[in-house]
């Protein structure tokens, strides 16, 4: 840390009561029902994350049990053919969806800023807009479940099996829309994750401090963003041919089923990183803190987090080896697959040097769990190293010998993760320690049950049993393997309830935790259990590593020891308002503070607003722009001036509250977002492509090439707009507010020639979405390139009228940096958009 | 001790494999690709199991280590100097040394087993229809369904595609494993088949309903018997002589049976008969609804009646007939035989 912490003031114990008391007024989560749809702290939206999803874990758990039994015999009819396809295809889709990503979500946003010394996410609205997203998206799954309506064409959804053609009622509807509105909340988590773990560090902790875990969501929230994305325009291409009568992937009119295929996995394998990186990431604080010493090889084990993360974007096709692609290209896949190898050995040795080398004092139940993990995770791993081989996979593809591999991986890999962490944290999040005793019985029982229930099932998919089967016939030898799977099913489920009894009765009665049951050593377990509400009573200082066990303690945790000035002034929550350190990227050396917003109904309504737009898509297209609006009412509601910004007045210390460029939380929010859909545009531009190199002519026959002329000078607009908007940011950098509102209605004006202009050239179209493919492409990228600078302009207008009225004065600047960045964005953006359109065409 | 949960594990997944190979088994190859992709299972099986083995056994003993750290009180090691050394060697260096060997393997066996040695002089063509499969044997004009007839001892190509969604085509004693059937592409397969014998095929890429019950029986005979069966199939199916029998092919088209089946003087219109399939040789197949039941006169009339009894959600509908209609129908059908 640098010269900054020097020179320092010394509290004694009276002040110190004071101010916590005078801090947790501050950081309270509001009381009341009302208050419920208000909460935005970290703590309570991580929790219901967290329980919300768990809910979803029992139910697909329950589908689980229905699948299993209709299984266990041949020809039984427990299910129908028709329920049975749906239970498969809700309990991979809750899975999937909504247990494993939202619970590991919940529990970085409970858990990173505690152990990152920070008393608050970067955007807390933010988070708990994506609860309520979360909520709404899995009840209305579960709700189209209960109506007979469930989704049940897999949980991949491959089209044309999942198109209007061969899908017609409302089941794959429901997919389509809720899945993508949910994909909503997963991405706004992960930009708010990474912002806060960015920005908002205690003082000190540079990257290389970092505990394990909190790298593990950094990396994990990273492939979110660029790997969502994917999902998101497929399933929009999905819903668009289902319920407008585009083409993307109706081979009738140009479309290409292997679009759907290349998309979904080019999400779908990051995927299943996503859900493991951060079970490897609490492994890692896990196994240390009971081995009693830091964790072996850290260095390494964050390098190998960041090189999975990054080859999981290149392996997607080893889902498709089958679909008849040039065996050259397979085995360069099969031989990305395979690198997946080292990066995971690495992982497991560094875990094992450090039990090795360590004091194991008890063996408790997370590090049973852990333990467990360790041994699941190679035998998942050696079947995929055994499935990246090309010819096997040819064999074994979509038989139970899959089902068999990808459980071990995703039971052994992230859901046994999740339970060490829930003995591991929960003595911090309920201030309670769960039964050890109980502990053992939910483990061994779990632990066995799912050996009864996967092991075998290689066998069963070796013997050519395939997947997503309903039922079999007696003569093919599955039954005895069958009931096998079943009997271990409901030992799991048995593991289970003893997980719930356990968490009931020690949530009520058990022994009240220290804050350090386990004697972690990272920054979370140097305040109460639970925390106050404001987390920490001073901003920590760290001094040496948290994440191997080094957190230097005296320098994290020395209540009223000598603290430097501004430390101190931003520990007192001036005004009432809800505050935290900004440091820097890299060293965490401080660069100023941000006022956080408090409490607030408007998250909540434009989750509802949202949600109109799309649940509503699903009885009318027309519903979609009403709730858009809808949402734009409620997203002013939401950035409303309160009194509760940065003060204009100059803080009376060293720390600024004028963050501007980069080290404002809210541009890097930004440019998160920037991320995120500039990865929607490059595959949009990429399927483009795609679809182009399979189709004969392009224009296909009959249909006209694009006109240049018009489409070129609404692009010229467009790119002029943003240069009087650059000219306006500049100027409000210097304090002239004028010239900034100057700029933003300039800017607003050529925007608005592009969106004119634009609605002259396709009014002109000789072809509608509905005619070709090729009319489908070009409606999606002009309504896609349009509908960005409808939003930009109501952002503008919207931060032009804030700043006019001069509520909060040079508090804008970041935001109107933000803009900027965004504009030029959505400028290049349309522009990439149209050139590639045109190159097409003319190609 | 969940270390030790591995290694039974082995053991006994090795035992219950040494006897397998049912008629559907990856384990029971019968031609040249099929077993070359058991090796590769075998080897993998092995190598990786060798491996793991040593790696549960040095967790194992990790964890013994330490808790007897604990207990004998002794201090933290305060020296971590050569961790990342060793978990490097471990950790990065024995896995790419096995990978290299086992992706040259396997990139062997792949370009080994994806063609035959030697030309196919035969293409079958096999197109997926939910829930069913069309065969055709485009060099003799020969349709028809769920019996797909090769011959012993020679490769054979076979073309497929889709008629509606995207099915996937395995047969895997004799194949290289799947190829998936696209609608608007053509992949191509190829099956060889040992010794004469009846194989189990079926769809593994999910279709649908009854995804579950839409298997394939490969028969495969000595060529000169194959020979003769499809010389035997170019010619049309007998026409009907007695009453009963006449009376059942005229329900065949009154009720509107031809609407989706073909049957070759029969046929109807253009465009009409392609649906379901083909019953040219109905009365000679094995079996009804792709493998679902055994083809018995009673089976055929109750699959007729309520064809949802044996699979529900099949697209053919139920049909009401009079029980001597149906006989009549039953009678017709069961003489259609090359």
């Amino acid at each position: 840390v640098s010269d900054r912490v020097r020179g320092a003031v010394r509290l004694d114990d009276e002040r110190e009561r004071s101010l916590g008391e005078h801090l947790s007024s501050v950081w309270a989560p509001p009381p009341g029902a009302l208050g419920f749809f208000t909460a935005v702290n970290h703590r309570v939206v991580g929790l219901r994350f967290m329980v919300t999803a768990f809910v979803f874990f029992l139910l697909a758990g329950l589908l689980a049990v229905a699948v299993r039994l209709q299984l266990s015999l041949p020809l039984l009819d427990v299910l129908s053919p028709e329920a049975y396809n749906q239970a498969f295809t809700m309990h991979g889709s809750t899975m999937m969806f909504l247990f494993v990503i939202p619970f590991l979500e919940g529990l970085a946003i409970y858990l990173v800023p505690l152990m990152i010394g920070a008393r608050e996410m970067a955007f807390p609205r933010l988070n708990a807009f994506g609860y309520w997203v979360f909520l709404v998206a899995g009840v209305g799954l579960y709700v189209a479940y209960l109506s007979g309506h469930a989704p049940d064409a897999g949980w991949y959804n491959y089209p044309p099996l999942s198109g209007p053609g061969y899908s017609p009622g409302p089941n794959v509807d429901f997919w389509v829309v809720l899945i993508t509105f949910l994909e909503v909340s997963a991405l706004v988590a992960a930009v708010e994750i990474v912002v806060t773990i960015l920005k908002q560090r205690a003082p000190g902790m540079s990257l290389t401090r970092m505990p394990v875990f909190v790298w593990a969501m950094l990396i994990t929230a990273l492939m979110i963003v660029f790997a969502m994305p994917a999902l998101i325009l497929t399933s929009t291409m999905l819903g668009l041919d289902r319920m407008m009568g585009t083409h993307f992937f109706n081979v009738a009119a140009g479309g290409d089923p292997f679009l759907w295929q290349h998309l979904f996995w080019f999400f779908g394998h990051p995927d299943v990183y996503i859900l493991l990186l951060p079970g490897i990431g609490a492994i890692s604080m896990i196994i240390p803190t009971f081995a009693r010493r830091p964790l072996a090889g850290y260095t390494l084990v964050v390098a190998s987090m960041v090189i999975l993360g990054m080859l999981s974007f290149g392996v997607w096709v080893h889902h498709m080896y089958t679909v008849g692609l040039a065996l050259v290209g397979l085995n360069f896949f099969a031989a990305a697959s395979m690198l997946i190898t080292i990066p995971s050995s690495i992982q497991i040795i560094a875990w094992i040097t450090t039990i090795w080398k360590g004091r194991i004092e008890v063996m408790t139940t997370a590090m049973l769990f852990a333990l467990a993990f360790i041994v699941l995770f190679i035998l998942g791993g050696i079947t995929g190293i055994m499935i990246a081989a090309v010819p096997f996979n040819w064999q074994v593809h979509d038989t139970h010998f899959i089902v068999a591999h990808f459980h071990y991986t995703m039971v052994g890999g992230t859901i046994f993760p999740i339970f060490a962490a829930i003995y591991y944290w929960f003595p911090k999040m309920t201030g309670r320690v769960l039964d050890e005793r109980l502990g053992r019985w939910h483990f061994w029982l779990f632990l066995v049950g799912f050996n009864v229930t996967f092991l075998l099932m290689h066998v069963t998919g070796l013997e050519g049993m395939p997947r997503r089967t309903y039922t079999y016939l007696p003569d093919l030898g599955w039954s005895a393997l069958n009931m096998i799977s079943t009997v271990g099913t409901f030992i799991m489920g048995a593991g289970v309830f003893v997980l719930l009894w356990n968490v009931w009765w020690s949530w009520r009665v058990g022994p009240v935790a220290p804050p350090s049951p386990w004697h972690g050593r990272t920054l979370e377990w140097t305040t109460t259990s639970p925390p106050a509400n404001y987390n920490f009573l001073h901003v920590p200082l760290v001094g040496a590593r948290g994440s191997s066990g080094e957190a230097d303690r005296g320098d994290a945790a020395d209540d009223g020891g000598d603290r430097p000035r501004w430390l101190q002034a931003l520990s007192e929550g001036r005004g009432g308002r809800r505050e935290n350190i900004v440091t820097d990227v890299l060293a965490a050396e401080p660069e100023g503070r941000v006022v956080l917003p408090k409490p607030s109904p408007w998250p909540f309504w434009t989750a509802m607003a949202l949600s109109i737009a799309f649940v509503g898509a699903l009885w009318t297209p027309y519903l979609v722009p009403v709730g858009l609006a809808l949402t734009f009412v409620a997203l002013v509601g939401w950035h409303w001036p309160s009194g509760t910004g940065a003060p204009d007045e100059p803080a009376d210390d060293e720390l600024t509250d004028r963050l501007t460029g980069l080290k404002a939380p809210i541009v890097w929010g930004v440019v998160l977002l920037v991320a995120i859909e500039g990865t929607v545009l490059a595959l949009l531009v990429m399927s483009a492509f795609y679809l182009r190199l399979g189709a004969e002519a392009w224009p296909p026959q009959g249909m006209a090439t694009p006109e240049l002329a018009t489409s070129t000078l609404r692009q010229g607009l467009l790119v002029a707009s943003a240069l009087p908007a650059w000219m306006g940011v500049r100027g409000f950098l210097r304090g002239d507010r004028r010239r900034f509102l100057l700029g933003l209605a300039v800017g607003l004006v050529l925007a608005g020639g592009y969106l004119v202009l634009g609605g002259f050239e396709y009014t002109d179209r000789a072809h509608g979405w509905d005619t070709h493919v090729f009319g489908s492409l070009d409606w999606l990228m002009g309504v896609y390139a349009a509908f960005h600078v409808v939003v930009l302009m109501l952002a503008a207008a919207t931060l032009g009228s804030f700043v006019h009225r001069g509520a909060r004065g040079a508090g804008y600047l970041p935001a109107a940096q933000g803009l900027l960045v965004y504009w030029v964005f959505v400028a290049l953006g349309s522009v990439l958009l149209h050139g590639a359109w045109h190159f097409l065409a003319r190609w | 001790m969940s270390r030790w949960l591995g290694l039974p594990g082995y053991a006994g997944l090795g035992l219950l494999l040494a006897g397998c190979g049912g008629q559907q088994s990856i384990l029971g190859a019968s031609s040249p690709a099929a077993s070359h992709i058991e090796s590769l299972w075998w080897i993998s099986l092995a190598s990786t199991g060798v491996l793991s083995t040593l790696v549960f056994l040095a967790l194992g003993y990790a964890v013994i280590q330490a808790r007897r750290a604990a207990m004998e009180e002794r201090a933290e090691d305060a020296d971590h100097g050569g961790e990342g050394r060793v978990i490097l060697i471990v950790g990065a260096l024995i896995p790419t040394v096995f990978l290299v060997g086992f992706l040259t393997l396997a990139v062997r066996t792949g370009s080994v087993v994806s063609a035959p040695d030697e030309t196919p002089e035969r293409t079958i063509e096999v197109i997926g229809h939910m829930f069913w499969w069309e065969i055709r044997y485009p060099d003799a004009g020969v349709v028809t369904a769920n019996e797909l007839r090769i011959p012993v001892g020679e490769p054979v190509a076979i073309h497929v595609s889709s008629a509606d969604v995207i099915h996937s085509f395995w047969v895997p004693q004799l194949g290289p494993g799947k190829i998936d059937m696209v609608p608007g592409r053509t992949n191509v397969t190829w099956l060889l088949a040992d010794e004469p014998g009846e194989y189990r095929g079926q769809c593994t890429e999910f279709c649908g309903v009854q995804h579950a019950l839409m298997s394939l029986l490969v028969i495969a005979s000595p060529p000169e018997e194959f020979e003769a069966w499809l010389e035997r199939r170019t010619d049309p199916p007998p026409v009907p002589t007695d009453v009963e029998r006449r009376r059942g092919l005229f329900l065949f088209s009154d009720r509107g049976c031809d609407a989706c089946h073909a049957i070759a003087d029969v046929a109807p219109a253009e465009g009409m008969g392609m649906a379901g399939p083909n019953l040219d040789d109905l009365a000679s197949r094995r079996t009804l609804g792709a493998l679902r039941v055994e083809n018995t006169p009673e089976n055929l009339a109750q699959w007729i009646a309520n064809p949802h009894d044996f699979k529900p959600g099949v697209r053919m509908p139920a049909t009401e007939l009079e029980d001597e209609d149906l006989e009549a129908l039953v009678s017709y059908l069961r003489g259609l035989e090359p």
